[in-house]
């Protein structure tokens, strides 16, 4: 036998901690027998797999045993280390294509995942039929049942109000919750709710058609579905990220609009108001009012006046648009007085506490 | 053929070197960057196939036989398994809150967290379970044929019980669970034996306590002096003493007694004929993470990846083995082999060992 088919080796036949030492010997082809004083063994050349290279040594593992180990030495002849497995270091892939090049690949199709993942819901959300977001609203929110306050002179001014910022032939879903809270909110489903609190500091009804009619821009904008996609793809990716649990437990709740969505929203309530020749002065007014009675946090949750565009900067948009224009009023005193007073009235309505 | 009977005194040793573990590390931290993430799993078991390869017991060098995609599918199952009907649950949750059910959501929240307390003690069995699997020997492995769910629940009510009297318990919680775990692995033809008990490590632990004592006559102090003159003095002192004890005494009262605790349970380990010690003093803790700490923020967290080599290190380099080990009777493992990595372990951001 050729002196460079014949190598010093040590293995593990898996049963016992026995280590058998001898030599290795390779016929020049598919052959490699194992011999020492206490073990004989004959394996394929192709069955060896590569496991490890370390302090000098390299270990092969065996198709046919699991448990089998071989120790060959680093410095082979080169005849037989050509024909052994070759190294694995980074695992299948990237051992085949080069670090370099897999890194590449990796970064671009990671960088077109994440562009993908982060535009999705501005181009997806007002793709998704509105049938579905109904749907998805009404499993996610509920209708409120008995929250909302109803009368009849109430619901018809209400309705009024709505026809006018929603000239729409299937109109959103306004109501008026029975809650103290200062607020309103677009809710996933196409729902709009303005709370007691809001319509009690409503001095006329021109106030309450700029906060209504920005309710409805929100949902005829489709943001309550971008909202949802993003929140529901920010859930997913924090829990993909330490798949830790409860953080986000209340990922719906806190749900927000953008500052281009609050603009959007704004854009939406004027147009509508200059169509029906509602004052905006009256929203313009309000907004003013409200921020300075209230210091609202920036990031607060569910927030109508959270994350809107500054207070100022909003107001005067409002003005701009009121300039060299006459306007009608949008609800009689009878009618005004009838929202006011619909929560009072309604009398089995139950009380709506705080979302949160 | 006659029994080979092997001396093993300060039996571990490691030599590898972080210039090595350098040419793994940065590699992975790349890989892992530009993979989201994904390629963490077999960055893991690059790290430890080099970490084990390079440590040796008596005679011969560890194996580290783990694969990326046990570790990755692990991931995946727990992903499926607890990671979606959470997030469906998430849903549910918010869905109940606009419907005015906060109370049940409240106590959904509860059932959650418990839930999440059982499962980790089920991840630190499994995890366990899994590394011994998959770690070799001289071509031995290691394992348990228990699938841990019953050590789910020890660890759920060992830990209340052990925290409701004002902690009181907890050294009996730590050392119980740690036997509990150990007593169920096993390597090679060998169980693993554990006795470690509570009463060693008490001194150390009602340390905590001392503090705490000290505040009762600041807050006598507060009571009888009158609002003028004094009051200032005293609030000042308990102050300091307070700020004092939660940024520097509370850690090294931590370190101190955790070192103590390894020492105890490692110590009444035996696994055959082997005996097992750990021999690192508080001191040697306290450098240990002294200088991750250094490290880290010197280079703005980027030494983070060294971290897992410089521990394997300290525990090797301190954890010491004396005893025989009869190599023919030293067969193998016949326990079952997890599937999978540890998935579970992951998913509740549990630390190794």
């Amino acid at each position: 036998m050729e002196e460079s088919f014949r190598t010093s080796a040590q293995w593990y036949d898996g049963q016992s901690a026995v280590r058998h030492e001898g030599e290795a010997l390779w016929d020049g082809a598919q052959h490699f027998a194992l011999r020492s004083v206490s073990s004989n063994l004959d394996i394929g050349l192709r069955e060896l797999v590569h496991a490890e290279e370390r302090g000098g040594q390299k270990v092969y593992r065996w198709t046919g045993d699991e448990d089998f180990r071989l120790i060959l030495p680093a410095d082979l002849p080169p005849g037989l280390a050509a024909a052994l497995p070759a190294r694995r270091s980074y695992g299948g892939w990237i051992d085949r294509l080069g670090l370099g090049k897999a890194t590449i690949i990796f970064a671009s199709v990671s960088a077109g995942l994440l562009a993908l993942f982060f535009t999705a819901p501005d181009w997806l959300g007002p793709r998704i039929p509105t049938s579905w977001e109904r749907s998805m609203g009404d499993a996610l929110v509920g209708d409120f049942g008995n929250r909302i306050c109803h009368t009849p002179e109430g619901d018809a001014a209400l309705a009024k109000l709505l026809a006018k910022v929603d000239p729409a032939e299937e109109k959103v879903r306004a109501g008026i919750a029975n809650s103290t809270d200062i607020n309103a909110v677009a809710l996933p489903g196409g729902q709009v709710l303005i709370f007691d609190g809001l319509v009690q500091e409503a001095e006329t009804p021109e106030e309450l058609a700029g906060v209504l009619g920005h309710e409805v821009g929100h949902v005829r904008e489709r943001h309550v579905m971008t909202a949802l996609l993003r929140q529901f793809g920010l859930t997913v990716l924090l829990s993909g990220m330490n798949t830790g649990v409860g953080d986000t437990l209340f990922g719906l709740a806190a749900m927000d609009y953008s500052r281009d969505a609050e603009r959007e929203a704004d854009e939406y309530s004027r147009e509508r108001m200059a169509e029906s020749r509602i004052s905006p002065l009256g929203a313009a007014d309000f907004f003013e009012r409200l921020s300075k009675r209230f210091d609202y946090d920036e990031d607060s949750l569910l927030g109508w006046a959270a994350s809107h565009p500054g207070p100022g900067e909003r107001a005067e948009a409002y003005r701009e648009a009121a300039r060299g224009k006459t306007f009608a009023p949008v609800l009689t005193e009878q009618e005004f007085g009838a929202l006011k007073t619909m929560c009072e009235e309604d009398e089995d309505v139950e009380f709506m506490e705080p979302l949160l | 053929m006659a029994d080979i009977k092997e001396k093993a005194n300060n039996a571990f040793r490691f030599d590898g070197n972080w210039q090595d573990f350098a040419r793994i590390a940065f590699p992975n931290l790349l890989l892992t960057i530009v993979t989201l993430g994904i390629y963490r799993f077999w960055a893991t078991t690059r790290e430890r196939q080099y970490l084990w390869s390079h440590t040796s017991f008596v005679d011969e060098r560890l194996e580290w036989t783990g694969e990326g995609r046990e570790l990755f599918f692990g991931f995946l199952i727990v992903a499926v398994l607890i990671g979606l009907p959470f997030l469906i649950l998430q849903f549910i949750a918010s869905g109940m809150i606009f419907r005015g059910m906060q109370d049940y959501v409240l106590a959904m929240g509860i059932i959650l967290f418990l839930a999440t307390w059982y499962l980790s003690g089920v991840a630190r069995f499994r995890a366990m379970r899994y590394r011994l699997s998959r770690t070799r020997w001289r071509g031995i492995r290691g394992g348990s044929d228990n699938p841990g769910f019953a050590y789910g629940w020890s660890y759920f009510w060992r830990w209340i019980a052990g925290i409701l009297p004002v902690g009181l318990l907890i050294p009996w919680t730590m050392t119980s669970l740690w036997n509990e775990r150990w007593r169920e692995m096993s390597f090679g033809p060998y169980q693993i034996e554990s006795d470690a008990e509570p009463a060693p490590i008490y001194k150390r632990f009602l340390l905590f306590y001392v503090p705490l004592l000290l505040l009762i006559p600041i807050g006598i102090g507060f009571q009888n002096s009158d609002l003028e003159g004094g009051m200032g003095a005293v609030l000042a002192i308990s102050l300091i003493v307070m700020v004092f004890f939660i940024y520097f005494g509370m850690p090294l009262l931590s370190v101190a007694y955790y070192a103590k605790f390894f020492r105890e349970a490692v110590s009444t380990m035996r696994w055959g004929d082997v005996e097992f010690s750990f021999r690192a003093r508080t001191s040697d803790w306290i450098v240990l993470y002294l200088i991750d700490f250094l490290l880290i923020s010197v280079t703005f967290g980027i030494a983070y990846i060294f971290i897992p080599y410089r521990h394997w290190k300290f525990y090797v380099e301190h954890l010491h083995a004396e005893g025989e080990i009869d190599l023919d009777a030293m067969t193998q493992s016949q326990t079952a082999t997890a599937r999978h990595g540890e998935g579970l372990l992951d998913a509740f951001d549990v630390g190794a060992i």
